[in-house]
């Protein structure tokens, strides 16, 4: 291509470009971060990925290049378990009946959508055998009243999770300056350009 | 980034007559009480369809306005610059990907919407079929280009379907840092050598008529859009737009010792803007295929697109299945 | 400690990755998927942030400001390997170059921690968690791509055996080696060569990539002493670009 642009000269030439197959583009994987350390995970958004590992990898640039994160985890988008969504004074807790289930062996995570709009957050852990069994037995054991419109359940052994010794991917995180707005305090060279202006 | 210019089709109320009115007036209940709409929910054909248009254009803006402005990371001069323009860019890309995502949840896969970008079946920000022949209009797309897209994100980051305001608000959370460094290059432009001013000057003269294209065809001649409005997916007229981004950036234009283009730029007694009518045919003619640099935008999606095929085959496994994402 | 000695340890090592850096940056907007997009540029751009730290160490023992230092020498005075001078040409030769470098960079971080010179042993133990994601992305990438499809692995086959000899570049001796080793400052390129030999072939052995006999493959020496490939001046030219209007100006 003749264009002004040195990178745009330097591609290859490339044959017409044939239709996209139906998931060209992967699947789908649902990532959850960590904020900081005692923060409870929040589900930040989704990646495609052709698995979980690459799924992994690539949620970490993708929604933990910038601000603050200690932790990240994913999982199948297929995996998540969703509860009916209410709205305006109706809590879905009320719509589900509470279990006491004591004989499930799998862990499964508990989300919670406290306002239509915001994002799912972490509520907490519970013991079940199916995901329909850990809805229930979160209405016992981790409702706190509070209105809440919707939940996911999560198997825990579905997530891949950061490992200890992974969590120094984000150590440097706090210190990249130059993607922080406060980095870009133009006021000083712009109040002595207008005062050399002035003169 | 984002730019306005939304080519939303006029739309006709009888669209609507056809959906269940029990189902339409909780629907619009739950908007009118300010409560967001999930992608579970019930929703009428027409919000489906716009907002789909509406995100996939703002998608495809960040993929393709990430091409002027990256083709400067390897010439950005010294460390702190090279490595803001990269963040930058970087950000811009990803703010596709969190649009994208965002536009599934209502259904549409994100092969189809690539699809329809290469094949020039989708629209994107007009703006970015212009060449940035210096460092000074990558600059200038920095800033102030910025600064309009801002100008809408937060609008739209009020609007009714949760997912796109979801990733309004992260979009908006990265953009903090862009605009300010943008104000900063230019900063560094008016405040630096004579041949730094007049680079700027020349950038700002060559990019001010496709900026007041940006935020789309003036209220007079635009497409009716009252029920978009009423279901908070349009936040805001184009005029409304136009005037709040020149009520905040000219005078910081002014400021920097630089002239716009248009003598009859001025804020009246009312506080409005007031300016020389942008040539509308051109915007016309431009987004529809003729500007100096549509071919080449769409040509280097469809390369990379190509090139990156053999990957995305390798690692294609038969066990896919599509789900969309959760929200 | 001899400066010489250490100072151009530091030159090479911020060299590699400036140009390395900037060669991954150029695939910003063009990547085969966004996410690994957004993931290759956010790397380029950690590699770019260690050279300017790199460059910074360099500053305090007397050598002039990172943006001189980077935007205004030419080609023959610049002592990265060839290796990361070579045009990006297609995803394969990246990701292998990725792999290549990256695992030795990685390798030679770890060594660095426990060096005598404090400051860069600060360095290298702050960025070990940015290069232990490299390293990650890099196997996990040609760990998949190695053993998917026979296009994939052909042109991973292609990619390893026209970079090799560039990749052994890496480990060309400095005229110091003897005093770095000797003050402990760094363990020197016999060791690190080893050590990623072994690293490299772990991870190809579980692909259906093979490695040439390291006895075949004839180590491309010249960048550590500024004799480089036609790409390189180019290269610097474009970098420098809009600097050079005028590097007396700030921007």
């Amino acid at each position: 291509m003749n264009s002004i642009d040195p990178r745009v000269n330097r591609l290859p030439i490339v044959e017409i470009v044939k239709p996209k197959a139906p998931l060209d583009q992967f699947g789908t994987y649902e990532v959850f971060v960590e904020p900081k350390p005692g923060k409870p995970f929040q589900h930040e958004g989704a990646v495609h990925a052709p698995n979980l590992e690459m799924a992994y990898i690539l949620a970490k640039e993708t929604f933990t290049r910038r601000f603050t994160c200690s932790s990240l985890y994913v999982v199948d988008t297929r995996d998540v378990f969703v509860s009916p969504l209410t709205e305006g004074d109706q809590n879905v807790f009320d719509l589900i009946e509470e279990s006491e289930s004591a004989n499930g062996t799998s862990d499964f995570e508990i989300y919670q959508l406290s306002k239509r709009g915001k994002q799912h957050v972490f509520l907490g852990s519970v013991k079940a055998s199916t995901p329909q069994e850990a809805i229930a037995i979160a209405k016992t054991k981790l409702n706190t009243g509070k209105m809440v419109y919707n939940i996911w359940a999560i198997e825990a052994n579905k997530i891949r999770f950061t490992t200890e010794e992974e969590k120094e991917y984000w150590i440097t995180l706090p210190e990249k300056k130059f993607r922080d707005a406060s980095n870009y305090k133009g006021g000083d060279k712009l109040k002595q350009f207008l005062e050399k202006v002035k003169a | 980034m984002y730019g306005g210019g939304n080519t939303f089709e006029g739309i006709k109320t009888d669209s609507i007559a056809d959906e269940d009115p029990i189902l339409l007036a909780a629907f619009e209940a739950r908007i009118e009480r300010g409560e967001k709409i999930e992608p579970s929910d019930w929703m009428p054909q027409l919000y489906r369809k716009q907002l789909i248009r509406m995100i996939e254009q703002h998608a495809h803006s960040e993929i393709i306005g990430a091409l002027p402005e990256g083709t400067w990371i390897t010439r950005a001069p010294g460390f702190k610059r090279k490595m803001s323009l990269m963040a930058k860019v970087q950000d811009e890309v990803g703010h596709a990907q969190l649009l994208y995502s965002a536009a599934e949840t209502l259904g549409k896969p994100r092969e189809q919407m690539i699809e329809d970008l290469i094949n020039g079946k989708s629209k994107y920000s007009n703006i970015f079929n212009y060449p940035t022949f210096t460092w000074a209009d990558c600059c200038f797309i920095s800033w102030l280009v910025d600064a309009g897209a801002i100008v809408n994100q937060l609008a739209n980051a009020k609007g009714s379907y949760g997912p796109y305001c979801r990733a309004l608000d992260r979009i908006c959370a990265e953009e903090s840092f862009h605009l300010k460094y943008g104000h900063h290059c230019v900063i560094y432009l008016a405040s630096g050598t004579d041949k730094q001013q007049k680079m700027f000057q020349e950038a700002l003269n060559r990019w001010w008529p496709p900026m007041m294209h940006f935020f789309g065809p003036s209220d007079k001649i635009s497409a009716h859009t009252e029920v978009l409005m009423r279901w908070k997916v349009k936040m805001g007229t184009n005029d409304e737009m136009r005037n709040q981004f020149l009520d905040m950036y000219v005078p910081k234009i002014w400021e920097l010792g630089f002239t716009i283009p248009d003598e009859k730029l001025k804020k009246n007694e009312t506080g409005k803007w007031e300016y020389t009518e942008p040539d509308w045919e051109e915007f016309k003619r431009v987004i529809n295929g003729d500007g100096p640099c549509n071919k080449e935008r769409l040509e280097v999606r469809r390369i990379a697109e190509e090139r990156g095929k053999w990957v995305r085959d390798a690692l294609k496994s038969p066990k896919a299945k599509y789900v969309m994402p959760l929200a | 400690m001899n400066n010489q000695a250490l100072k151009e340890l530091l030159y090479k090592m911020a060299d590699d990755q400036l140009i390395l850096g900037h060669r991954n940056s150029e695939w910003t907007g063009m990547g085969p998927l966004l996410e690994e997009d957004i993931a290759f540029s956010s790397m380029a751009q950690d590699k770019i942030g260690q050279s300017l730290a790199l460059y910074t160490l360099l500053q305090e023992l007397g050598e002039r400001d990172p943006d001189t230092v980077a935007f205004t020498r030419n080609a023959n005075q610049f002592h990265n390997c060839q290796l990361v001078e070579l045009p990006n040409q297609e995803y394969d030769f990246s990701l292998i170059r990725h792999f290549l470098f990256d695992t030795a960079e990685a390798l030679r971080f770890e060594m660095l921690s426990e060096s005598s010179y404090e400051p860069l042993a600060q360095l290298a133990r702050k960025i070990r968690g940015e290069l232990r994601y490299h390293t990650l992305h890099a196997n996990t990438w040609i760990k998949q791509l190695g053993t998917a499809t026979p296009e994939s692995i052909d042109r991973l086959q292609k990619s390893l055996e026209n970079a090799l000899p560039f990749a052994l570049g890496i480990f060309e001796h400095s005229p110091h080696e003897q005093e770095l080793i000797s003050s402990n400052i760094f363990l020197g390129e016999e060791t690190l060569k080893k050590r990623w030999k072994e690293k490299v072939e772990s991870v190809i052995s579980q692909t259906d990539l093979t490695l040439p006999d390291w006895i075949l493959v004839e180590p491309t020496f010249g960048g550590r002493i500024g004799e480089h490939t036609a790409h390189l001046q180019p290269l610097l030219d474009e970098m420098s670009e809009v600097f050079k209007i005028d590097p007396t100006a700030e921007w």
